[in-house]
């Protein structure tokens, strides 16, 4: 490598030179800058606020997630932590003295913390019984007040839950082993710390039961307060892993302490930025750090790699610089600008996290790009003569000759002398792979997200082993009257009280008829008072407007209907006949538990009444408990709208869809009575709503950012042919590390999704920097061999040294408690490990085989670059 | 049943008109007044009810039922029956209460859709009253005998009155406050506190009016004040010392309503 010709400094840029002047001559100045930048970004860091909800994952104003907030409002319906006790040994399980005296305790306690719901806490020391109580007698009390004091106490409550199907197997495991209590909290963002005081309290329990606390609240809180740790660790060590990788490939500490300052900087101005600016650290975000610190050093390995290569004993460390810096410009400017593409093609998938993280990213790559090319700089130049001088030695005798070098060197024999047998693997991979990425399995579940041995997964195993199931989804039923029939009756109500004699009462009651909808229980109140001291000519319209205003209002009561319950149950039934849903709890149940024990308590009497009248009485007195808001949860006030609510064994998104389909197939035989409508919410629902959302968005995003970087490689490179040549590595590692996915089984889930794009910006890089190098190699050497020899020495050792660098950077990550680092770790890794070996390979291979096609257009010894 | 709703109704004694005299200073005294007050106006007496029931999130739910009452003898057993009209599908629902003070209450339920009468078991009866945020024990009556009671202060209206529970497991407060109106020993409010001594639930009267010389309380409202939700109740048509005899108060009562005592105008 000569002394590059002074000509080929000319447009790139006045920017560029301004640049390297700056950081050069006034080192002191850039210092400052950084500093101050770092430091003002910074402060911000301190405002954090952390975002586990998977709800968020959806953009606010999203139909289903405005759709499940309804839903969750208007069956005050909460989110909640699941406790479970579960004894294998004692014969009777859980129904015994001390297992049940633990339960009650353990439920005063929960009851007493702040931000739990007291009123709809569900444990077997709150559930109300109904019970026969002699002949023609039945009784309401609570199921456990106080925990029995002998064994047939405790067998007796097992017998009372046997007869309470809303109970069994949600409060109590149909084997008798396993009790639970629900926990619903006033906000899931306390589920974290709820879990904790609940661990605490079992603890200390004398109980002679396993407990175990899981549910979706509680694994996404958790989920949140470990990633809140990994940052903490995960982060810094990588930042300590990038230190000691460097130094060795360095040898000179000193050196490295730039590469260092400048992820610092990168990473906290770029979290500094994202928290100032008033977004929440969400799992996606929180990897941020770990992402920005490789790549931040990414160029300035290039750089120092580079100085140490060119720089003599003596010579002025300033102009070699300058020298490495217009060498180096274009590729980090390009690879850099393509990595920031590749995450910022995130912005396109509609997940407002995932977004988040693709803009942050692109950003810090972007600066740390501006931060290597003026700090670095600054750094060398302020470095003393002598440490700089060893720094060539150990450079010249360190690297030209090792073992990596001459592995090098090899590797370049066999590209560039065997070119077919490469491609021919290289097609053969193509074509495994692209058979992998059609058996790629999509599915996620945020409990998940934590290893097996994890206490959440543990528990969620367990308890769901035991009980119908931990994870919740609804299916929303809702009626709605015609509107003409809602339109008669406003007419010939207005008209009735337009002919009223005493028209200060037609007034009053007009206000009822006008709200929207009407407001029927007050305008019936106001028509009954009304109709006392009428006047004896308004009398019979008063009757009839309150007679059809009465009719309107059981229209609207449409779930006390018993061909409305039918219906629910009939949907219930065919829920559990798929198989897929643990049990499900709906207004049919409670009906059917009441009407039998009005009638006596015979099994044959367990079924819906036949009547409205009948129905609508017998919820009365399941409304005369100690809980009648527990009506609420299935129905509301108006009987408008009726939810099942289902429990499932499993939250994984497959599991969940495989539900949706059998529902959908179920209505399409059996389509609901007219004006009513179905429709399903619930957490495990909206988690398959955005993973589809994920799925399509990041299909759109990878294509789109390859479109972006492809044009951009025949930008760079003035030629399609190049550009496409440039493409080969990331193709071939995306479809091969996908393919691999499909083939080993593991689920298409959020980290994996959020990776495809930005494998991309990544693995480009090394053939950007590949083909680069190898034109200007071409054209100084004048002839294809030459750089053929050329590329193999400092720009191959280069490329290695940064796939050393990033993927050992994210080893840290595979010790983290948390299976979306671990993946993600596992997943950089190898693709930097697999395009840099695609790179170092078929590049050569393809461009030996196109030899004459590519360099005919450069004149192999006409000395015009690219860099100009 | 109708104890407390019609105490808090005020179907009051006439003993109870006694004027401010010098203030009594014995709790049991005063709690013994303000039972006769609210809970043995007149030898019997009849009121339509309405309750407005709102939850935390101010959905609204009505019931409209009218209180037939006897007392044989004040502060004794009482009778009641309570016919239920609105909404119209539970209409004809008929509960019949026979009170005990010595024993537990005798209870029946009539469903006309499911065509039955059962008999409830006393059970618990701090449930709910048809679904509203009164407790069955707020309808059929706290005894006086299941509390202790010390008057915590005499203030120019009221007495202030803090009363526990003996058996402290069978209730869900640790203790209540009675505010009781010095002139016509109604209680005028009344807050039930946790273990914590929080205020979790707040029945108040908010109008009284005088009927037949007997102040009468003619609008009450209960307050979850953990959940938000409550359950106002209005009394309407108060008639006191209509002669209703004993035998009205019988099963066939539910099935066919003795229409000349229900009827608001006789």
């Amino acid at each position: 490598m000569g002394t590059p010709d002074v000509g080929h400094r000319r447009r790139d840029g006045d920017m560029k030179h301004q640049l390297t002047r700056l950081s050069t001559e006034r080192p002191r100045t850039v210092y400052l800058m950084v500093l101050v930048l770092t430091l003002a970004l910074g402060a911000l860091i301190p405002r954090i606020h952390v975002d586990t909800d998977p709800e968020n994952m959806l953009p606010a104003d999203q139909p289903d997630r405005v759709f499940h907030n309804l839903v969750e409002q208007r069956f005050t319906l909460h989110d909640a932590i699941v406790v479970g006790a579960v004894n294998e040994d004692h014969p009777d399980g859980v129904f015994n003295p001390e297992s049940l005296s633990a339960l009650v305790e353990l439920t005063d306690a929960i009851l007493a913390m702040d931000g739990v719901i007291d009123r709809d806490l569900m444990s077997l020391s709150t559930a109300d019984n109904i019970t026969q109580a002699g002949p023609g007698t039945i009784r309401f009390e609570w199921m456990m007040q106080q925990a029995p004091g002998d064994a047939t106490g405790a067998l007796a409550i097992r017998d009372a839950v046997d007869r309470l199907p809303l109970l069994e197997n949600t409060l109590v495991s149909g084997d008798g082993k396993a009790a639970a209590i629900y926990v619903p909290i006033e906000s899931k963002d306390l589920s974290y710390d709820v879990s904790q005081q609940i661990q605490a309290v079992v603890d200390g329990l004398d109980s002679p039961d396993d407990y175990y606390i899981t549910g979706l609240p509680v694994a996404e809180d958790t989920f949140g307060f470990e990633m809140f740790v990994q940052m903490g660790i995960s982060a810094p060590l990588a930042g300590v892993m990038l230190f000691l990788l460097m130094w060795y490939f360095f040898r000179s500490a000193s050196l490295v302490v730039a590469p260092m300052m400048v992820a610092m900087a990168t990473v906290i101005a770029t979290m500094g930025l994202l928290i100032g600016l008033g977004f929440t650290v969400h799992i996606m975000s929180s990897m941020i750090p770990i992402f920005l610190m490789p790549i931040a050093v990414v160029d300035s390995v290039h750089i120092m790699s580079e100085f140490a290569d060119r720089y003599h004993e003596g010579s002025d460390p300033r102009e070699v610089v300058g020298t490495v810096i217009d060498e180096l410009f274009k590729p980090m400017l390009f690879t850099s600008i393509t990595s920031a593409v590749g995450f910022a093609s995130l912005i396109i998938t509609p997940i407002p996290p995932v977004q988040v993280f693709g803009a942050f990213v692109a950003f810090g790559i972007l600066l740390a790009f501006i931060v290597t090319i003026t700090l670095v700089p600054a750094y060398i130049v302020r470095m003393k003569p002598d440490r700089l001088a060893r720094l060539h030695v150990l450079a010249v005798s360190g690297e030209g000759d090792n073992a990596i070098a001459r592995l090098l060197r090899a590797c370049g024999r066999i590209a560039f002398g065997r070119p077919w047998p490469i491609v021919a693997l290289a097609a053969a991979v193509l074509v495994v792979s692209a058979v992998g990425i059609g058996r790629i399995e999509i599915n996620d579940n945020p409990v998940r997200w934590f290893k097996e041995s994890h206490r959440i997964r543990v528990a969620d195993e367990v308890l769901n082993e035991h009980f119908a199931g931990t994870y919740d989804a609804f299916l929303v039923l809702e009626h709605a009257l015609p509107d003409e029939r809602l339109d008669t009756f406003r007419r010939n109500a207005a008209a009735s009280l337009d002919a009223l004699d005493d028209q200060a009462l037609a007034g009053r009651l007009r206000g009822h008829l006008e709200a929207d909808p009407p407001a029927l229980d007050r305008l019936i109140a106001d028509l009954d008072d009304a109709l006392f001291e009428a006047r004896d000519a308004d009398l019979d319209r008063l009757e009839a407007l309150l007679g059809d205003a009465e009719s309107l209002q059981q229209a609207r009561r449409y779930f006390l209907r018993p061909d409305a319950l039918a219906y629910i149950e009939s949907l219930q039934e065919a829920l559990m006949a798929s198989g897929l849903v643990g049990k499900t709890n709906a207004l049919p149940d409670v009906t059917k538990v009441v009407n039998r024990e009005l009638r006596g308590g015979d099994a044959a009497d367990y079924r819906i009444p036949d009547s409205v009248p009948a129905v609508a009485q017998t919820l009365l007195q399941y409304q005369s408990s100690h809980r009648p808001q527990d009506l609420w949860h299935m129905v509301t006030p108006d009987y408008g709208a009726a939810a099942i609510w289902l429990q499932l064994t499993s939250g994984d998104n497959q599991d969940m869809t495989k539900v949706m389909a059998a529902v959908d197939a179920w209505l399409a035989d059996n389509s609901p009575p007219a004006g009513v409508s179905v429709d399903w919410a619930g957490k495990t629902y909206i988690n398959v709503v955005w993973q589809q959302a994920m799925v399509e968005g990041m299909l759109l995003s990878l294509l789109s950012a390859f479109a972006i970087v492809f044009v951009m490689m025949v930008v760079l490179f003035r030629s399609v042919l190049f550009g496409l040549i440039a493409m080969l590595p990331l193709s071939l590692t995306i479809s091969f590390v996908y393919g691999l996915i499909g083939w080993i089984g593991k689920a298409y889930d959020m980290p994996i999704a959020v990776l495809s794009a930005l494998t991309l910006g990544l693995s480009v890089d090394f053939a950007i920097h590949f083909v680069q190098r190898f034109r200007t190699l071409a054209a100084e050497a004048g002839a294809f061999a030459g750089a053929a020899a050329g590329i193999f020495e400092e720009p191959a050792r280069a490329i290695y040294r940064n796939a050393v660098v990033i993927a050992l950077g994210f080893t840290p990550l595979f010790f983290a408690p948390l299976v979306p680092y671990i993946t993600v770790g596992a997943f950089m890794a190898s693709i930097m490990a697999i395009s840099a070996a695609v790179t170092l390979f078929l590049l050569p291979a393809v461009m030996s085989l196109l030899q004459r096609l590519l360099f005919r257009e450069t004149g192999a010894a006409s000395g015009a670059p690219v860099t100009d | 049943m109708i104890g407390r709703l019609t105490a808090i109704a005020g179907l009051v004694l006439g003993a109870a008109s006694a004027t401010a005299a010098a203030p009594l200073e014995d709790a049991d005294a005063i709690v013994e007044r303000a039972n006769l007050a609210a809970y043995y106006a007149g030898d019997d007496g009849r009121t339509e009810a309405r309750m407005l029931i709102t939850d935390g999130q101010g959905r609204e739910q009505m019931r409209q039922f009218t209180i037939l009452r006897r007392n044989p003898e004040p502060g004794g057993d009482q009778q009641f029956l309570v016919f239920f009209s609105r909404p119209s599908d539970v209409r004809g629902t008929v509960y019949l209460v026979e009170k005990h003070v010595d024993r537990d209450d005798d209870r029946w339920l009539y469903l006309p859709g499911l065509d039955l009468v059962k008999r409830i078991s006393a059970g618990d009866k701090r449930t709910s009253f048809v679904g509203s945020h009164y407790y069955y024990e707020d309808v059929s009556g706290r005894l006086p005998t299941e509390d202790t009671h010390t008057l915590v202060e005499t203030t120019g209206e009221h007495y202030l009155l803090e009363h526990r529970p003996i058996d402290a497991d069978s209730v869900e407060f640790a203790s209540y406050r009675t505010w009781i109106d010095r002139e016509t020993f109604l209680p005028m409010k009344i807050e039930y506190s946790n273990d914590d001594g929080e205020v979790y639930r707040r029945v108040e009267s908010l109008d009284v009016a005088e009927f037949q010389g007997y102040p009468t309380v003619t609008r009450t409202l209960v307050s979850d004040l953990a959940g938000g939700g409550t359950t106002e109740m209005r009394f309407r048509f108060i008639e006191y010392d209509i002669g209703v005899p004993a035998d009205v108060f019988a099963e066939r009562s539910m099935r066919t309503p003795p229409r000349e005592w229900l009827e608001r105008d006789r």
